[in-house]
């Protein structure tokens, strides 16, 4: 009946990557047959961005703003193989000018999370997770658009260590994401400086690198963390044009991370913050989660 | 064991989970046009009417040599040199090209639109920088190349190569001199030939006449036109379609024509059109017609209105009086019945848009970074003329007409929303999926765009008319799905495209051509 810290939460909301689906992040487990549903809400604004290198405002957007509600239920098949998954109902809106917000179910993903190796406090852990998109929203009126209507796939090598007797934990680690052709309304578009007949856009992959530094205990945790979030290809932003699924995305984020869950009923909050970025908003984003753990028998 | 099991179920999860998302590479498809020999290579075109030569004699050409002179020799043993081996990038230029020379120039052409379709932003004493002519690449970039100003490059592109070209016909069938493939059975040619004779090369008439007008219309672009005219040229070489003097007495066709028609764009008021004066006298008036709320910019800052004075700008099919007479109909009076009627509509949208209706907003958007309405049927007319394997001169023929209506919808259009200056359903609370073009509102742009081009197209290819007539309802309709128009600038506009389309339908049968 112990409900202690193993309830697993999944966030990531790196803002500039709405389209991107939460990510597992932690070494931390659920137990055989647990399940631990989360439900989130996101709220995500910017009022600058970064159009290519250029930092500027834009009178016309005043804040953009991104909120989202999400269920996420994580499920251990054992104590070292834990399954995520997580739906988002996003929308959107802006302070100024008047672009249309657009709203609706965005991408379904799912993770699978195994610990490949544990040898004391230190775990070694491999994460693949894959997406898609499940609601029929546009991708291309950004920075309107809910999501870039591609699959993904992701693999991720995620290192851990945790002091026993303190609690306190560093984690690393580091993943390449691949994400497919994203289809538009129109059959021609612009991007790397020439006319695209087709309606079929290349989206760029991505990699991303996060460090997190914190203190687990039994019935709490909290932690920092620092975020690179990078695409690996792609064009930017033409001198005061909107952006575009094919830009090359690229953010460094830090923020807080803390949870509570004394017993089978939790919260969870996160905080986060772009420092710095190429083609994305300088966000700042919050969430606070509602989490609920169920023990199946064995 | 168990443990063992529940690896191998775990790993084949992962496996055929990465296959379902992997497996599918990210290569984009286009399609691909090849060349083709002419369904006619229309040997008397060299008749036809031009729009701004009076005759082939304004442009001279050089009597060629014997195809058995010494000289010609000479030139055959070089192409027979280049063509016989190619690289793989030669082999591309030939394929590129070989898809046809006014096909692939009025795609260059509409690719530059996009690169200069984007509004100056503001900078930081709330003003808005005019693009500079003198500083192409500073910001803002000149030319914004919006729909009027893309319209009218698009259409002196187009006349430029269908006037070089009739006059090339002209020249190749007073000469008679015929492709080096035919002189010379064991020249290796890499692209379907004809009977047309090859000199002069109207492959290199419609490079040098479209480098000529594009360099104009787009001064920061010389380098990258430059590199396409020599590639062009080369891809003729290395196809062994073309010998070099063949070419040469090309290019100096195609500039001496292309000079005559960027003489008449360097008069046609387009040097005004973006007189902002005018615009104190045009709201004056339309208030004094009773309009009680009249266009203002959406945009913060202000933004100036675009290019208020096109509709002052010369026009190519019909004359001042004509497209005064034919200006829409006033559009309703606000919060008159059928204002009310229409303005119910956008409120449903604005409140709940179907992805339809949303997808067709999209489709026609055509706005900022966009080739814009005009390249859109400007792509619409090439490819329609593409299958039907035109010859180049009738390409360019079907092009010119498309294009010279299409600017002339635009300066009707431009004339008719400055004279009635009424007010966008965004002064009125409504947003917009597609981005809100900064001028006034009645009639709509797009509708007449697209009217005019679907008129010109429906009567040269009448086997596709309810394609186009499909195609130009549907364009107008997305401006009230996409919330920028209401259902009247649209209607509006779509009856004001069809009149402005006969003009040019009227000139086409009576160019001489008998098409």
């Amino acid at each position: 009946m112990k409900t202690n810290l193993k309830c697993l939460i999944v966030v990531s909301l790196l803002t500039p990557f709405a389209a991107k689906a939460q990510m597992p992040n932690d070494a931390i487990y659920m137990g055989k047959n647990q399940l631990c549903v989360a439900g989130m809400y996101n709220h995500t604004s910017w009022n600058q961005y970064w159009e290519n290198t250029l930092k500027r405002e834009n009178f016309n957007i005043g804040t953009q703003t991104t909120q989202s509600v999400m269920l996420m239920p994580a499920f251990g098949i054992s104590k070292r193989v834990n399954v995520i998954m997580s739906l988002p109902y996003i929308w959107t809106s802006n302070s100024a000018g008047n672009l249309m917000g657009q709203h609706g179910i965005q991408d379904l993903s799912i993770w699978l999370k195994v610990k490949a190796l544990q040898a004391g406090g230190f775990s070694l852990n491999a994460i693949v997770g894959g997406s898609v998109p499940l609601g029929n929203y546009v991708p291309n009126f950004m920075p309107m658009s809910i999501g870039m209507q591609c699959r993904t796939f992701t693999g991720r090598l995620l290192a851990s260590y945790r002091e026993p007797k303190t609690g306190l934990y560093l984690t690393a680690y580091g993943s390449y994401g691949w994400r497919s052709n994203s289809k538009i309304d129109q059959d021609a578009y612009q991007a790397d400086d020439r006319v695209y007949n087709t309606d079929q856009v290349k989206v760029p992959n991505t990699y991303d690198a996060a460090v997190r530094l914190g203190v687990q205990r039994k019935g709490w945790q909290t932690e920092v963390w620092a975020e690179r979030v990078s695409c690996l290809s792609g064009d930017n932003i033409r001198r005061n044009d909107m952006p575009y699924p094919t830009n090359k995305m690229q953010a460094t984020s830090v923020g807080w991370y803390g949870k509570v869950q004394p017993r089978n009923i939790g919260v969870n909050a996160r905080i986060g913050y772009v420092l710095d970025g190429l083609n994305v908003g300088q966000s700042t984003s919050y969430t606070v989660g509602l989490l609920y753990q169920i023990n199946f028998k064995k | 064991m168990k443990k063992y099991n529940r690896i191998l179920a775990i790993g084949s999860i992962v496996t055929s989970l990465s296959i379902a998302f992997v497996s599918c590479d990210k290569s984009i498809s286009e399609p691909q046009r090849v060349g083709y020999a002419p369904a006619s290579v229309d040997e008397k075109a060299g008749t036809w009417k031009t729009y701004v030569l009076t005759a082939p004699t304004d442009v001279t050409v050089a009597t060629p040599s014997a195809t058995s002179s010494t000289d010609y020799q000479a030139e055959l043993t070089d192409l027979k040199s280049k063509s016989a081996s190619l690289t793989q990038a030669q082999q591309e230029a030939v394929v590129y090209w070989g898809a046809g020379a006014v096909y692939r120039w009025n795609e260059i052409a509409r690719e530059l639109c996009a690169r200069y379709n984007i509004p100056p932003a503001s900078n930081a004493d709330g003003k808005y920088p005019v693009p500079d002519a003198a500083n192409p690449l500073a910001d803002p970039k000149f030319p914004f190349a919006n729909p009027p100003y893309s319209s009218r490059a698009l259409a002196y592109l187009s006349v430029a190569q269908y006037d070089a070209l009739v006059a090339a016909w002209s020249y190749k069938y007073k000469f008679n001199r015929v492709a080096p493939s035919k002189v010379d059975a064991t020249v290796r040619v890499a692209l379907p030939t004809s009977a047309l004779p090859a000199y002069p090369s109207e492959d290199a008439v419609v490079a040098a006449a479209s480098a000529v007008v594009l360099k104009a219309m787009f001064p920061g672009e010389v380098p990258f036109i430059d590199a396409k005219l020599a590639e062009h040229q080369n891809s003729r070489l290395w196809a062994g379609m073309n010998v070099a003097s063949d070419l040469s007495a090309g290019i100096d066709l195609g500039n001496q024509a292309a000079a005559k028609v960027m003489a008449r764009a360097k008069t046609d008021g387009m040097s005004a059109a973006n007189n902002q004066a005018v615009t104190a006298g045009m709201i004056q008036a339309a208030k004094d017609r009773g309009l009680a709320e009249v266009w203002v910019s959406q945009e913060t800052p202000a933004r100036p209105p675009m290019l208020p004075n096109f509709g002052a700008v010369s026009t190519w099919n019909l004359d001042r009086t004509t497209l005064v007479q034919i200006r829409p109909t006033p559009p309703p009076a606000l919060n008159d019945a059928n204002y009310e009627k229409d303005m119910n509509e956008l409120k449903e949208i604005n409140k709940s848009q179907t992805r339809e209706q949303a997808r067709i907003a999209n489709y026609w958007s055509d706005g900022a970074g966009s080739y814009t309405p005009p390249g859109h049927w400007h792509r619409t007319a090439a490819n329609a003329a593409n299958d039907a394997k035109y010859s180049e001169v009738r390409m360019a023929r079907t092009l010119a007409l498309v294009g010279t209506a299409l600017m002339d919808a635009a300066v009707g259009c431009w004339e008719a929303k400055y004279y009635y200056y009424y007010p966008r359903p965004q002064q009125f609370g409504m947003k917009t999926s597609v981005g809100l073009p900064n001028f006034p509102s009645y009639p709509s742009g797009h509708s007449t765009f697209s009217a005019a081009a679907a008129t010109v197209l429906t009567s040269i290819f009448p086997d596709k008319a309810k394609d186009f007539q499909d195609e130009a309802s549907e364009a107008s309709t997305s401006r009230v799905y996409g919330l920028i128009h209401y259902r009247f600038d649209s209607n509006g506009g779509l009856d004001h495209g069809n009149k402005i389309g006969s003009y040019a339908v009227a000139r086409a049968k009576a160019d001489g051509s008998g098409l």
